[in-house]
């Protein structure tokens, strides 16, 4: 109705308008078929009858300023022509997107306001390519967000997959492990003299495992798991002089620690094995939130320790003078023991 | 940043990874609620599961299944097939156990036996006691994927105390059935590590402490049907083979 009404306004005019009026107050008028690419508009003249005349111009939400209407508009006058090819339209948005990640924002929030879906995919899509692959830190710098979680809550997200308070210990001593891992690796035979002179546990499986269950002393670092992580050091080296027999039980018992703290539930004393042969201090800085929220990482650190925790075990036993050959190791038609290289993928 | 309704906030998030979202829920408060929200882990978990699916229950949000499902996996099919998820995209990866496997001769005492080891997925798996025509298949409806994806299949396994038999590479292959076999070649991959024979496929150890060897990639597009058989053999050469634990195969995406 609207429509005719101008029509017989401004006869003369090939084009009709729709008055609009920005939050800023400032009111402008735009081609018809352009503003109305924008379902929010749309909805306000067919419905309301709004948007005819300066009097009645359509009040926009309150996101949408005029230089981010202007770019809408450039948007919409581009797309709204049907004569356009998909490659055409392809090109169009690459080079319309780019801008800085401040405009994205308030552009996604003016598109999100008038309903342009097609620009809110756009925008949302050159959004997450910027968040992709940043820690939170930097995420936080490039788009101004402030730093309002509290230290406990930054821990929390792991809590809540894992519920397991102890897990975001020892996310940070797999941060510190995995520096280790890389050292250590690299310093091969100082480590097996390191290992050498360490203490040899001869205790059976049961003694060990009730051993470390029953000690709470003899703290390095102020925290509980740290103490427990020591008892599983001792554990592990006790572990290579089980007997064949034992060593499977041992090893499914192992398999069961490992896995109870890694999965869902929390676990009183069990934790992790391979954690603690690495980590002697407790240093909670370093800025590995990153691990500490992410049970993806964990997870693939889990990994790396226990790899790494078996190249200890076997080169180890091979150094003590092969008297025993471990049942999950391969033996190749030389009779050597053989550690595969490379993980697993 | 900060004048984006969350549910804006959550659509941008859902473009990305599950790795990222667990990141960007560190970042600040309105991040945190709309990293957290069901709307984007609803987009990381799959369009469709397989029939016998059942979600576990007590699982809160979409955030607590969907890493429910990449650490324990669901036992489907009779507790024959396990059901988990890719942690770095969402997608499905399945595992056959050694029973629902088509091996030759696994049904007779003299040549394979069925035990229970307290590390296998499975309630039991194939130790080969002696064979000389070593042929074990698998075939899995290619529609339980993931579209879109590149899939790779292993053999999980584990020997004994004294295999024998395994030094020379044994033949691997992975066709869709029903396409034509003749043409294609099986590749050769070894399942001892033999550090000579550079040839093809090794076999490389598993954090699960089992090994497993590539029998064959495949990629899944949408809307693709029929089945995949996977296989391993070894029947061309007349001496026997012994001490090979069979766990089962396990399909699972490529990561790049």
């Amino acid at each position: 109705m609207s429509e005719s009404d101008m029509a017989i306004i401004k006869p003369e005019m090939m084009k009709s308008y729709i008055w609009l009026e920005t939050s800023d107050g400032s009111i402008q008028q735009v081609e018809q078929e352009v503003a109305m690419f924008c379902p929010f508009i749309c909805h306000q003249v067919l419905q309301k009858g709004a948007g005819s005349s300066k009097n009645n111009a359509i009040s926009l939400p309150q996101k949408v300023n005029p230089a981010m209407l202007s770019l809408i508009f450039d948007y919409c006058r581009f797309h709204q022509l049907p004569g356009r090819s998909n490659k055409e339209r392809k090109v169009y948005d690459e080079k319309f997107m780019r801008m800085d990640t401040k405009r994205l924002c308030e552009l996604t929030s003016a598109a999100d306001s008038l309903q342009l879906k097609p620009l809110v995919d756009l925008t949302s899509r050159a959004l997450a390519r910027i968040i992709e692959g940043k820690t939170p830190e930097e995420i936080r710098e490039i788009f101004h967000l402030p730093d309002d979680l509290t230290e406990e809550e930054k821990l929390e997200p792991l809590k809540n997959t894992m519920d397991d308070p102890r897990i975001r210990l020892l996310n940070r001593l797999y941060a510190k492990k995995r520096k280790e891992l890389k050292e250590r690796a690299k310093l091969k035979s100082i480590e097996v003299e390191e290992r050498v002179d360490e203490r040899v546990d001869e205790r059976s499986v049961d003694d060990l495992l009730s051993f470390i269950n029953g000690r709470d002393h003899k703290v390095v670092n102020t925290s509980k798991s740290k103490k427990k992580n020591k008892k599983r050091k001792e554990h592990k080296n006790g572990t290579c002089k089980v007997s064949n027999k034992d060593s499977h039980n041992l090893h499914s018992k192992q398999r069961s620690v490992d896995e109870t703290s890694s999965s869902l539930g929390g676990v009183s004393n069990l934790h992790n094995i391979e954690d603690d042969i690495f980590s002697r201090k407790a240093e909670f800085e370093d800025g590995f939130i990153d691990d500490e929220i992410d049970p993806a990482l964990k997870e693939m650190l889990d990994r790396e320790v226990e790899d790494f925790a078996r190249r200890l075990n076997s080169s180890w036993v091979l150094s003590v003078g092969q008297e025993r050959q471990p049942v999950h190791f391969s033996i190749n038609g030389n009779g050597d023991t053989r550690r595969l290289t490379g993980t697993h993928s | 940043m900060n004048n984006l309704p969350e549910d804006c906030i959550a659509k941008i998030l859902s473009l990305t990874s599950p790795r990222d979202v667990c990141r960007s829920s560190a970042v600040s408060r309105c991040f945190r609620s709309a990293a957290d929200s069901d709307h984007v882990w609803n987009h990381f978990l799959p369009s469709e599961f397989p029939e016998d699916f059942r979600a576990p229950e007590g699982l809160p949000t979409k955030k607590h299944l969907f890493f429910s499902l990449v650490h324990n996996p669901l036992l489907l099919h009779g507790s024959q097939l396990s059901f988990s998820l890719e942690r770095s995209t969402g997608n499905k990866c399945y595992m056959m156990a050694a029973r629902a496997l088509n091996i030759t001769w696994g049904h007779d005492q003299r040549y394979w036996q069925w035990i229970s080891l307290p590390d296998a997925r499975f309630k039991e798996v194939a130790a080969l006691k002696m064979v000389w025509w070593l042929d074990i298949t698998g075939k899995i409806n290619i529609s339980l994927l993931s579209d879109n994806t590149l899939y790779a299949a292993y053999l999980v396994f584990r020997w004994n105390l004294d295999p024998y038999g395994f030094r020379q590479p044994v033949e691997a292959s992975l066709v869709l059935a029903g396409t034509e076999h003749d043409d294609v070649q099986p590749s050769m991959v070894s399942l001892m590590q033999n550090p000579g024979s550079e040839q093809g496929q090794r076999a490389e150890l598993r954090s699960d402490d089992w090994y497993e060897v590539q029998l064959g990639h495949f990629f899944k597009r949408r809307g693709d049907m029929g089945e995949i058989e996977m296989s391993l053999k070894e029947t061309k050469r007349p001496f026997e083979k012994k001490g090979l634990i069979v766990h089962g195969i396990e399909i699972r995406p490529v990561l790049p």
